[in-house]
């Protein structure tokens, strides 16, 4: 028999309801199944399942974030060491990037865990998988300089208030990983935008880190000048060796997530699809809006595709299905507004460069409406039955 | 012929299509009659244990309407009547005797036929104990006498993927089968006959028969389903249907004024290929499955059958059986292997990249968890419907909801319970509250 089915079987009993650590009984149930999938037999048909359960599916978003992991990390290396002015090698980009890295991600798999826990064994549900994910989104927005105790601060508020109050997992109305990052983002502004974005950097005079999307043109060039002055050319917005939170830089690794989502039928390609044609149509928009010369209105539809967090966002945030419409048409709108929204925001309100955050959480609200106008139009197309 | 192919469904390709020759089974010592696959009955008995019933005696009736009647498929005595939790009925079983003695009802030819008024036509069939054949839907009751159906829809596959072969049936029964349309004639105009794309091959012979060819991807052939596609107002919801056998069942009674006896069988196990096996009407499953390891699954339709115990006997509407393997081990890393063998109609493991015969045993392959919303159940319904939302409306109470978002529709074909990747039993949810629903219409 396998040694480590041993040790879970001679555990088994101290955890069940009769013995000493009941109240721990989710995270042992959630540790074992982790290690040994469970298959029970079918009671009622139909008798055969399929094989895809919540593990694997929420597996297959954690792969499809790997991408962007092991690329924020050697970003992360590769800015510190610009802004010391010494050149690191790939391995030891990566190496310093990870060490930055990895505590924000135990941290938050850490205290979100604890939450979770605590939650189930009250409520005496398992632990749902879905916070695997969670766990791993969140960090991947933050800036890498973010002190831990705000990590900390950020799940706590996004598992309890964004998911767990609800009811857990399948009834959250807002994605949780974006509540903690909006908490955090309103919460303590200084230490998620302005020129402290590299890691490492501290106590070196003349850094400006600001992300691409704070920036602005004065004296008459024009926006993507300013931006290839400041080191965003179009190459690098697009592979994402600048400056930014740790996931998000990279438009090319977001784009391998994305396409892995949708080629497994994970992430809806609807919700992407849609976000992106949202995106490129008023970006569109208000670049041919006069008068909007050096400012982000008129960057255009690429620029605004690999700046910033949309892609992200709208690979990896929008297309969790709970708090994303659960029909077709919906997720069409749904996706399309996003792109839409973000534009908006980026342009018209220059107090929060990032408008993606805000344009899904707001769009979150909005799904159940979405739903319910699709349904009542499936409903008039259907043939009575009563 | 007109065609149906709806896009949704079942497609994956499972192994254990039974074989296409034929044989014959031996007489058993006892044959069954089950009462746990007859939708809605509420069953009273009209035998006691150790009676003498002769083939065709009536042994319980509906107590709904008394008229509709379950009769013995076999002379012999009631060996033991099998009850189930809170005395629900289960089976009634007869010990065979070496010769059947029939209840004789007089022989109706084609020209009686016409000649036969419409009442005393019904009356025969459910004296005969064979008008339960004629099923109504949305609910899947005995179909009503009373009220003249707007279609009656002719089944020519069973419940399940590997159901008998509709020209094996057929082969030899072909004069039958026109009396048993000419029966349904009787009661409406619009007759639709429906077979799979794979059956129409080997059912050449009554091709001019068939009125509609449906495609080959699970549940398409399901009368719900067919409606569900050829419907244009709401009055064709209560169309009836009679599979196949059942039609021949009650068209040799007509004629031969004798209960039938045999129907056709298949079992299906794993990559065996059975042969269609003609057998006695209610025989044991023992008989049926043969030999099968300790610990299978034995199901009427591994769909939308129902689980059986091997020592009980197969049921008046049941075909099929599908023996399921045992639960393997529980998996080291399960989730995070490539999983080439492991079928899915998702593609998250690496199976779906392959075009081959796949085997599911009857286990979850998972836990339950809180519907998701991955709309996973949408796209495999294969009659539009929203399972997770009318889940959600059922378990919110508002039956009012759930029927506009098309409950009623629902063919029961269990396809979005197969694909949850929460495990939640959406098909089973569904049911039931379409069968609150039915009851409470009923009064």
């Amino acid at each position: 028999m396998n040694p480590i089915k041993k040790i879970f079987d001679l555990l088994e009993y101290d955890f069940s309801d009769a013995g000493k650590f009941a109240k721990l009984g989710p995270l042992f149930d959630a540790t074992k199944t982790f290690f040994f999938l469970p298959s029970p037999k079918t009671r009622l048909g139909p008798f055969i399942r399929d094989h895809l359960d919540l593990k694997r599916y929420m597996s297959v978003v954690l792969l499809s974030l790997m991408p962007v992991l092991f690329f924020g990390m050697y970003n992360t290396g590769y800015q510190s060491g610009l802004a010391r002015g010494e050149s690191l090698d790939f391995w030891s980009a990566f190496l310093s990037g990870a060490w930055v890295v990895l505590p924000i991600i135990i941290v938050s798999y850490a205290v979100g865990l604890f939450w979770e826990i605590l939650f189930a064994a009250i409520r005496r549900h398992p632990i749902s998988e879905g916070f695997l994910v969670t766990g791993m989104l969140f960090p991947l927005t933050l800036p890498p300089t973010i002190p831990l105790w705000q990590v900390a601060l950020g799940i706590s508020f996004g598992v309890v208030i964004g998911k767990e109050i609800f009811g857990g997992t399948g009834r959250n109305i807002l994605n949780p990983a974006l509540t903690a990052r909006a908490f955090v983002f309103f919460s303590y502004p200084v230490t998620m935008s302005g020129n402290v974005w590299v890691a490492g950097a501290s106590g070196v005079d003349g850094i400006t880190g600001a992300t691409a999307l704070a920036v602005t043109a004065d004296g008459g060039s024009s926006l993507t000048a300013t931006l290839a002055d400041q080191g965003f050319t179009l190459p690098h917005l697009f592979f994402g060796l600048v400056p930014g939170s740790i996931g998000e830089t990279s438009a090319l690794c977001c784009l391998i997530g994305a396409a892995i989502l949708m080629i497994t039928r994970i992430g809806n390609y609807r919700i992407i699809l849609g976000g992106i044609a949202g995106l490129i149509l008023t970006a569109l928009l208000t670049w041919l809006l006069p008068g909007t010369y050096g400012t982000w209105a008129d960057a255009g539809p690429i620029y605004h595709l690999c700046a910033g967090g949309f892609l992200f966002g709208i690979s990896f945030m929008a297309t969790d299905p709970v708090s994303a419409p659960g029909t077709n048409p919906g997720r069409w709108i749904f996706g399309f507004l996003i792109g839409f929204l973000t534009v908006i925001l980026r342009v018209a309100n220059p107090a929060f460069a990032e408008g993606v955050m805000l344009a899904i959480l707001f769009m979150n609200v909005f799904a159940p409406l979405l739903d319910h106008l699709v349904m009542k139009h499936r409903i008039s197309k259907r043939i009575p039955n009563v | 012929m007109e065609t149906l192919a709806p896009s949704k469904g079942f497609k994956l390709k499972l192994a254990g299509k039974p074989d296409t020759s034929v044989i014959r089974l031996a007489r058993p010592a006892t044959v069954g009659v089950s009462a746990q696959d007859i939708p809605h009955i509420r069953p009273k008995l009209l035998v006691k244990e150790k009676e003498a019933v002769k083939t065709g005696t009536p042994l319980f009736c509906d107590k709904r309407e008394p008229a509709i009647q379950y009769v013995s498929p076999g002379t012999g005595t009631v060996k033991q009547i099998r009850f189930g939790a809170r005395r629900r009925l289960l089976e009634v079983v007869i010990a065979l005797d070496s010769m059947d003695d029939f209840v004789e009802f007089d022989p109706v030819s084609s020209p009686d036929l016409v000649k036969l008024p419409d009442q005393e036509l019904i009356d025969r069939l459910k004296q005969g104990g064979v008008w339960q054949s004629l099923r109504q839907l949305p609910a899947r009751d005995t179909a009503d006498s009373a009220t003249a159906p707007p279609l009656i829809i002719v089944c020519l596959n069973g419940n399940d993927l590997f159901s008998p072969h509709p020209g094996r049936v057929l082969e030899d029964n072909i004069p039958r089968f026109e009396f048993g349309l000419a029966v349904l004639k009787r009661f409406c105009d619009r007759i639709v006959v429906a077979a799979r794309t794979s059956s129409m091959e080997q059912l050449n012979p009554v091709r001019h028969l068939i009125t509609h060819q449906v495609s080959d991807s699970y549940p398409a052939w399901d009368p719900g389903a067919i409606l569900y596609h050829i419907k244009e107002k709401a009055e064709e919801n209560t169309a009836w249907y009679i599979h196949v056998q059942d039609l021949l069942h009650l068209a040799r009674f007509l004629q031969t004024g004798r209960y039938p006896v045999e129907t056709m069988v298949t079992v299906t196990r794993g990559e065996d290929k059975k042969p269609h096996m003609i057998a006695r009407r209610g025989a044991p499953i023992r008989l049926l499955a043969g030999n099968f390891p300790a610990g299978s699954l034995i199901t009427t339709g591994r769909f939308n059958g129902r689980k059986v115990d091997p020592d009980t006997h197969l049921g008046f509407f049941e075909t099929t059986l599908n023996i399921l393997p045992d639960t393997p081990e529980d998996e080291m890393f399960g989730f995070l292997r490539p999983g080439l063998n492991k079928p899915t109609v998702s593609r998250t493991f690496l199976s779906c990249l392959i075009d081959r015969e796949v085997q599911l045993d009857g286990t979850l392959h998972g836990e339950e968890r809180a519907c998701i919303n991955c709309s996973y159940c949408e796209d495999i319904c294969p009659v539009d419907l929203m399972p997770s939302f009318i889940m959600k409306a059922l378990h919110g109470d508002d039956i009012e909801e759930a029927l506009e978002l098309g409950l009623l529709d629902c063919c029961r074909c269990g396809l979005c319970s197969f694909t949850c990747p929460s495990k939640i039993e959406l098909s089973q949810i569904l049911s039931r509250g379409m069968d609150t629903h039915h009851k409470d219409k009923q009064g």
